[in-house]
């Protein structure tokens, strides 16, 4: 049986922290490699992302019931695409609220999407805090996103990844003087790296430390739904053999 | 064998979602797999037997022929509970007409369980029809259902309305009803189902259904609100003195807030 497709929920409950910026290089990152891809802004008011990727990307409200049906529904239903979610610090608690008012996360599991969220920290303590919260609330994977252009340290101890072995993503820091480059309306990361007329600048670097970060991650979600496969066959194997 | 029980479920007035309060009644007992059957009193319309068209009969409780059927059969049925949705207004008639046949007394001699639920509206209908009530609400199974279903029809929750009610059953228990997503609800209203085959994504039939999982979760989550509102009065002790055990499939309580 193929493995289905992965659901990352990119969140923050804190504007301008570069959520927009890390659905944008995982949706590239995805689309490079050719597999079916979906996203789903949910930033009603801007939503860039939908911007950027027209036919990728759909724009979906939340606030009201139909506009979580076409996200949660469509969500359940779909297992051949990865997914990708920009989660807006808007619909941030309402999000989460709906997620574990109608189960999400147990459904999801029950057709075997893992739910992972990325969750993009900063130091603010209502950070940390609603890390936690979460945590405690809802079944789903954690994942902490440390954004280095938001702040230099990282305190692993306040964000405590929910699986050890996923271990976390870092976004090296850009300096503010390229970042215009990457932030115009066309800009796009894959169709960048692929020209490099006198040699690598720091945006391919940056691209490609990026890009190292998301294939690491993959590895080591891979890694450990083998181990966890490979341990359950050596259990079903000693089962047999003590059976026979 | 298990006592008898008859649960009444009316209202002073229209309108105050009664008859789903009636639904989650025997989504409760249906899940705790106690024989359940009911009557409808909304003549012709019915709409408690377009839900649960299995277990449900269209009576008017007013005429004599009617009250035999519901009461002279009460020993005899396989159900163990019987509920009876009574038309707006016809609450303190009904309870009337049963303290004439003698069915208090039965209920006074522990033969019969007698449970009412009496859902409010946000304002009183009238209050002379409370004092003829309240006189069935001495023995503690007697239940004031504040229903905030349909949220929209209670723009306030009038606070000496509430006292007055209050006042006049002392020994009613309260028990609130949650508001449940208003499309959630008009989805269950089209497919005319259950509350708990909804959730299971079924017709009324048994077929697979295909209703939006969002919805089913939103009346997932408010039955299991509402049935935990039941457990806390510990209805199924009540109605099961017999001897049902509380068990079966449960619905989940997904994170209550």
């Amino acid at each position: 049986m193929t493995q289905p497709a992965p659901l990352y929920i990119i969140a923050s409950p804190r504007p301008r922290i570069g959520k927009t910026l890390i659905a944008r290089l995982l949706m590239e990152f995805f689309h490079d490699s050719g597999r079916p891809l979906v996203g789903y802004d949910l930033n009603p008011r801007e939503p860039a992302l939908a911007e950027r990727f027209p036919v990728l990307v759909w724009p979906v409200d939340i606030a009201d019931t139909r506009g979580q049906m076409e996200l949660f529904d469509r969500l359940i239903a779909d297992h051949a695409s990865t997914k990708v979610i920009d989660l807006g610090y808007g619909p941030f608690d309402q999000f989460f609220a709906v997620m574990q008012e109608i189960g999400f996360v147990q459904e999801a599991r029950r057709r075997s999407i893992e739910p992972i969220i990325l969750f993009v920290t900063d130091p603010a303590a209502a950070t940390v805090h609603s890390y936690a919260q979460l945590q405690r609330r809802l079944a789903a994977t954690f994942v902490p996103v440390h954004n280095e252009s938001i702040s230099l340290m990282f305190a692993g101890e306040d964000f405590p990844g929910t699986r050890p072995e996923y271990g976390m993503i870092r976004i090296p820091r850009l300096s503010p003087l390229v970042r215009g480059v990457i932030d115009r309306p066309n800009f796009s990361f894959n169709a960048y790296m692929a020209k490099r007329p006198a040699g690598p600048t720091e945006v391919h670097q940056w691209i490609g430390e990026v890009y190292a970060e998301f294939r690491d991650f993959e590895l080591r979600l891979l890694m450990s739904r083998l181990n966890a496969s490979l341990g359950a066959a050596a259990i079903a194997n000693r089962k047999s053999r003590r059976t026979r | 064998m298990a006592k008898p029980t008859v649960i009444v479920v009316g209202a002073d007035k229209g309108g105050v979602g009664k008859t789903t309060v009636a639904r989650t009644l025997l989504d409760y007992f249906t899940a705790h797999h106690v024989p359940t059957r009911a009557f409808d009193t909304e003549a012709p319309k019915g709409t408690l037997k377009r839900f649960h068209p299995d277990i449900s009969d269209i009576v008017d409780v007013t005429s004599v022929a009617d009250q035999m059927r519901i009461f002279d059969t009460l020993s005899t049925t396989d159900a163990s509970i019987t509920v009876i949705d009574v038309r707006a207004g016809l609450l303190s008639p009904t309870l009337r007409s049963l303290r004439d046949i003698g069915f208090l007394d039965a209920v006074k001699k522990g033969q019969l369980t007698f449970v009412v639920f009496h859902i409010l509206g946000s304002s009183i209908a009238s209050l002379n029809e409370i004092e003829d009530t309240s006189a069935f609400a001495a023995d503690g199974k007697y239940f004031l259902v504040k229903n905030f279903i349909n949220n929209t029809s209670f723009f306030e929750w009038d606070q000496a309305t509430h006292a007055a009610y209050f006042r006049k059953f002392k020994d009613a228990v309260e028990v609130t009803i949650p508001k449940l997503n208003e499309m959630a609800y008009e989805q269950v209203e089209l497919a005319s189902v259950p509350f708990l085959t909804f959730v299971a994504n079924k017709g009324l039939k048994g077929e697979a259904a295909n209703y939006s999982f969002v919805l089913r979760g939103y009346v997932r989550h408010w039955l299991g609100n509402v049935w935990s509102e039941y457990d806390r009065i510990k209805l199924n002790d009540l109605v099961a003195s017999g001897g049902v055990a509380p068990s079966g499939p449960r619905v989940q309580v997904v994170g209550r807030s």
